[in-house]
């Protein structure tokens, strides 16, 4: 497989988009149907669930992970799960607005890019922490629809949370 | 035939979804030589996640739940999986029906085809499923839910339970009647059977962790017929081959089917079974007939078949204990061999020459160790029992009754290599060789004492009479005693050999003080005699003063008193003794001179006994008379013992030198004795001093009789080593121990041991401990 061979994305939005097939493959779902069906053929490979837009954001990471070693089918390893940070290059790329975050990261979930969903997940995580329930219900925009009895409830079932 | 897919169905449809997921599956598991468009693979994948991420926004507003322990969103998927599941169910069935219309190797080809096409699809389904797998059966698997897998492990388990355990029978005994037909030596289509081994190898999967696999379906389902069918074969097989031919046809027939079998492992077999397909073969092949072969062990030896013999070795020892049996024949038959060799020499009986004799035990020693090396590829065990044969022939034989004979044989023997007449093969190669050979026989000497003493006596022969053949095999062969026996052993050869050495610089130092004290002509002298003097140390040699009184010649008197007090001036305190029984000299038969200026006089080499005798006639002449001696004059004149004097004088008589009057006389008072005018030589030397026969035999006798002395000695000396540092020991241990020490110079027997024990207790160097009386206790 030369490293310069390019494949086409058609994104939800109709529009085609030539990529790299190296960059493309960090995506376990076209690199499993690549090899699946040859991808000799150029056909171009519908993505019926991403937008131009959104596609060209993930392409972007892609293209700057390209070196990274390959995603292994289940790399799920802890020092992965536990650490919240995340590098220089990654905080800047995240630095979106929220809406597109979030189209981030189920763009990564559909196409199966886990480093790109850990990512993304960890920039929200990063969001909420050290946080009180009342900013990040402004934070997200989130009605407050608790009771004082139940937000009482609550307080008590997760004490030995606290401190 | 691809037909076109129906519309992306709805997301919250489960029905619906199925319905267009299934009619892809199926494609894939029964047209996927068709191909497949990318459009409908995403579709597939996407129709999947859309279902399973449909409804979680829904169920994940359905409000706070405290009670779920779940701790997060409901996931989808069980559905589909369901669904998929009883897919593949329905597909199996159909493929087992199917595989009912075919039998043997259309059985085989039809079982590989659709698993090929199974497995494939499998992994096709494992991808447009992944979805699935990453999230609902991830979580299910987590949660420690039994029987469900990822998608790809579903086809498998799916074969196994749909279609494996009711066609595995069918498939394996067509497998077996493949390998009996190339067994029998036909062609075969082995890429099948390896398929079939790749099959049963996948479907073992490890139920507690499905990203393992174990060979257990393979082990039961295909090894254990496998290796049940080769045994039936090969015990059919060999038990009619042997009926109809000879044992070393059947070996040759046994090796090259287990180095066919050998290579049908890397054909078509998990190398995996090799450890057992051998164990299976040579149980059928080896240890049924075991001792069949073994049987026919002697016939090989007796008839030295070397390859047969090595078949044979090669084929038991690839089982349990298989050649132990043969060991012990083997010893036996070589220490048979090696009595039977000594028997034949045997005959010789006292003129036994020690060369044929220790030729007779090497000759054998070296048939056998070429077997052990080619046949039975220098196995230890086997080179152990060459050993224990060796030692049992060597040392326990018709020639060596007692056990002294062999090690004073080999001696001689030694004595006859290193002395410097034995013919010409003193090439040094030669020479290494035959040392060499003489130390594997020692090897098995039991009696290493005996040799020492027959070695230290034969060398201080040959140092004295300086007839050794060379310096270097002398030390080569000091030096091949001392690896073999340690330092102790050949100490006193060694200080044999430096006295020599010393010897050689005092005599030139005393060339130097003569020609000081009488100027460079001494000479001229015609007093003057030529000698030259050993210097040998008491304890070193195995030398005795002589045993008969001797009065040396006046003319040599004084040139030996000079040397002693030369050598009293150099070493003060010193005593010298002359052993005149070694001494040699020269004398020149002037009487013999054949005409005046016609010829020289030739030379005599006598002892200095015979000197002595000689010189009497020189006297006999001066005082006139008519120029004979009598018995009588020479016991007088030399005082020589008769046991001594009278074999001299036979010398003499039997090379004609001396007439005996009356013609005949024995030596004894009144015999007289001319000197023979008419001796004709044929050399210019005439070797006189020979040794005599009786004085040889004596001296061997003496020999055993100082090795029974030196033995006592020597365990007397190993027992007091003993106490000293343990102050205190069992009787036993004492007798055990004391053993252990000196049995690598001879085997000494208990009683022995005992008695020495006793005398030590008696000379109060030992104690008996009175309140424990097994006891033994040192005493400073």
């Amino acid at each position: 497989m030369s490293s310069s061979q390019m494949v086409t994305l058609t994104t939800s939005d109709n529009v085609d988009i030539q990529v790299e097939r190296a960059v493309a493959e960090r995506s376990i779902l076209i690199k499993n149907l690549l090899e699946d069906l040859g991808g000799e053929s150029g056909e171009a490979i519908p993505i019926p669930n991403v937008n131009e837009s959104v596609m060209k954001k993930v392409l972007e990471w892609c293209e700057q992970h390209k070196k990274d070693p390959p995603a292994t089918a289940d790399d799920d390893s802890d020092s992965r799960k536990k650490s919240t940070d995340i590098d220089d290059w990654d905080q800047k790329f995240m630095q979106v607005d929220q809406e597109m975050l979030f189209e981030i990261i189920l763009a990564a979930n559909y196409l199966d890019i886990k480093a790109l969903l850990d990512v993304g997940c960890k920039t929200v995580a990063n969001m909420i922490k050290g946080k009180s329930p009342d900013e990040i219900r402004k934070t997200f925009n989130i009605q407050n629809d608790f009771t004082p009895e139940e937000e009482d409830q609550i307080r008590r079932e997760n004490e030995w949370a606290e401190e | 035939m691809p037909g076109p897919m129906p519309p992306m169905p709805n997301k919250d449809d489960v029905v619906g979804t199925w319905g267009f997921l299934e009619a892809g599956v199926d494609r894939i598991m029964t047209d996927l030589r068709e191909g497949m468009d990318m459009k409908t693979y995403m579709a597939l994948y996407t129709a999947i996640h859309n279902f399973c991420t449909a409804q979680k926004a829904v169920s994940g507003s359905g409000g706070f739940q405290p009670s779920n322990n779940r701790g997060g969103a409901h996931l989808l998927g069980e559905d589909l999986y369901d669904h998929l599941t009883v897919y593949l169910t329905n597909h199996l069935k159909h493929v087992l029906e199917e595989s009912r219309r075919h039998v043997d190797e259309g059985l085989l080809a039809f079982y590989i085809k659709e698993w090929n096409r199974y497995t494939t699809a499998g992994q096709y389904n494992n991808h447009l499923f992944r979805y699935l797998n990453r999230h609902w059966v991830k979580r299910e698997m987590d949660e420690g839910k039994k029987n469900i897998y990822d998608i790809y492990t579903l086809h498998l388990v799916r074969w196994r339970e749909d279609m494996f355990t009711q066609t595995h029978d069918a498939v394996m005994n067509a497998v077996l009647r493949l390998v009996e037909k190339q067994r029998n030596g036909e062609t075969i289509e082995q890429s099948q059977i390896k398929s079939v081994v790749d099959s049963f190898v996948a479907l073992g999967l490890d139920e507690s962790d499905s990203t393992k696999s174990t060979l257990e379906v393979y082990k039961q389902h295909f090894e254990a017929p496998f290796l049940q069918a080769t045994s039936e074969y090969y015990t059919r097989e060999s038990n009619a081959f042997l009926q109809e031919n000879s044992v070393v046809e059947y070996m040759k027939k046994a090796e090259a089917r287990l180095e066919e079998e050998k290579t049908r492992v890397n054909l078509y077999l998990l190398s995996d079974i090799l450890v057992h397909l051998n164990k299976t073969c040579e149980r059928a092949l080896i240890t049924a007939h075991s001792t069949r072969l073994r049987d026919e062990f002697q016939v090989l030896l007796d008839n030295d078949r070397q390859e047969d013999l090595g078949r044979m070795y090669s084929l038991l020892s690839r089982i349990p204990e298989g050649l132990d049996p043969l060991r012990s024949r083997f010893e036996t038959h070589v220490r048979k061999a090696g009595l039977a060799a000594v028997e034949k020499v045997a005959v010789d009986g006292d003129s036994l020459e020690p060369k044929v004799y220790v030729e007779a035990l090497l000759e054998v020693h070296t048939q056998y160790q070429d077997l052990v090396k080619r046949a039975f590829n220098s196995d230890a065990e086997f080179v152990r029992s060459l050993d224990n044969a060796c030692r049992e022939f060597v040392n326990r034989n018709k020639v060596c009754k007692g056990s002294t004979k062999s090690p004073e044989l080999l001696a001689k023997y030694t004595d006859t290599l290193l002395k410097k007449s034995s013919a010409k093969m003193s090439e040094e190669d030669d020479m290494e060789k035959s040392l060499a050979q003489i130390m594997t026989v020692f090897k098995y000497i039991e009696d290493k004492d005996v040799f020492q003493k027959f070695y230290s006596r034969q060398l201080a022969k040959r140092l004295v009479q300086t007839t050794s053949a060379s310096d270097d095999a002398e030390t080569n062969m000091i030096s091949k005693l001392k690896d073999a026996c340690g330092f102790e052993y050949t100490n006193k050869l060694q200080r044999m050999f430096q006295d020599i050495q010393i010897s050689k610089d005092l005599n030139s130092a005393f060339k130097q003080h003569l020609e000081q004290t009488f100027g460079p002509d001494y000479q001229r002298d015609p007093a003057y005699i030529d000698a030259s003097y050993h210097i040998l140390g008491t304890g070193f040699w195995p030398l005795t003063p002589p045993t008969t009184p001797f009065a040396p010649p006046q003319q040599i008197v004084k040139t030996y008193e000079r040397f002693a007090m030369f050598y009293g001036n150099k070493h003060q305190g010193r005593k010298l003794t002359w052993l005149w029984q070694l001494c040699k000299g020269e004398v020149r038969a002037n009487y013999l001179r054949t005409g005046p200026g016609k010829g020289m006089a030739p030379i005599f080499q006598v002892s200095t006994y015979q000197m002595a005798i000689l010189l009497l006639f020189n006297d006999a002449a001066e005082n006139g008379g008519n120029g004979t001696v009598s018995y009588d004059e020479m016991a007088e004149g030399t005082k020589l013992a008769a046991e001594t004097l009278d074999p001299s004088i036979a010398v003499f008589v039997k090379a004609k030198i001396l007439i005996a009057r009356p013609e005949g006389a024995k030596p004894e008072s009144g015999t007289v004795y001319a000197l023979n005018t008419g001796f004709k030589p044929k050399k210019m030397k005439v070797n006189l001093n020979i040794g005599i026969k009786s004085e040889q035999k004596q001296e061997s006798e003496d020999t055993h009789k100082t090795i029974e002395e030196d033995r006592r000695l020597l365990m007397q000396s190993a027992i007091v080593r003993i106490m000293k540092s343990r102050k205190r020991s069992k009787y036993n241990n004492l007798v055990t121990e004391t053993i252990s020490q000196i049995k690598s110079r001879f085997q000494p027997k208990i009683q022995d041991i005992k008695k020495c024990i006793d005398i030590l207790v008696e000379k109060e160097y030992l104690e008996r401990i009175e309140d424990s009386p097994d006891e033994i206790g040192y005493l400073a």
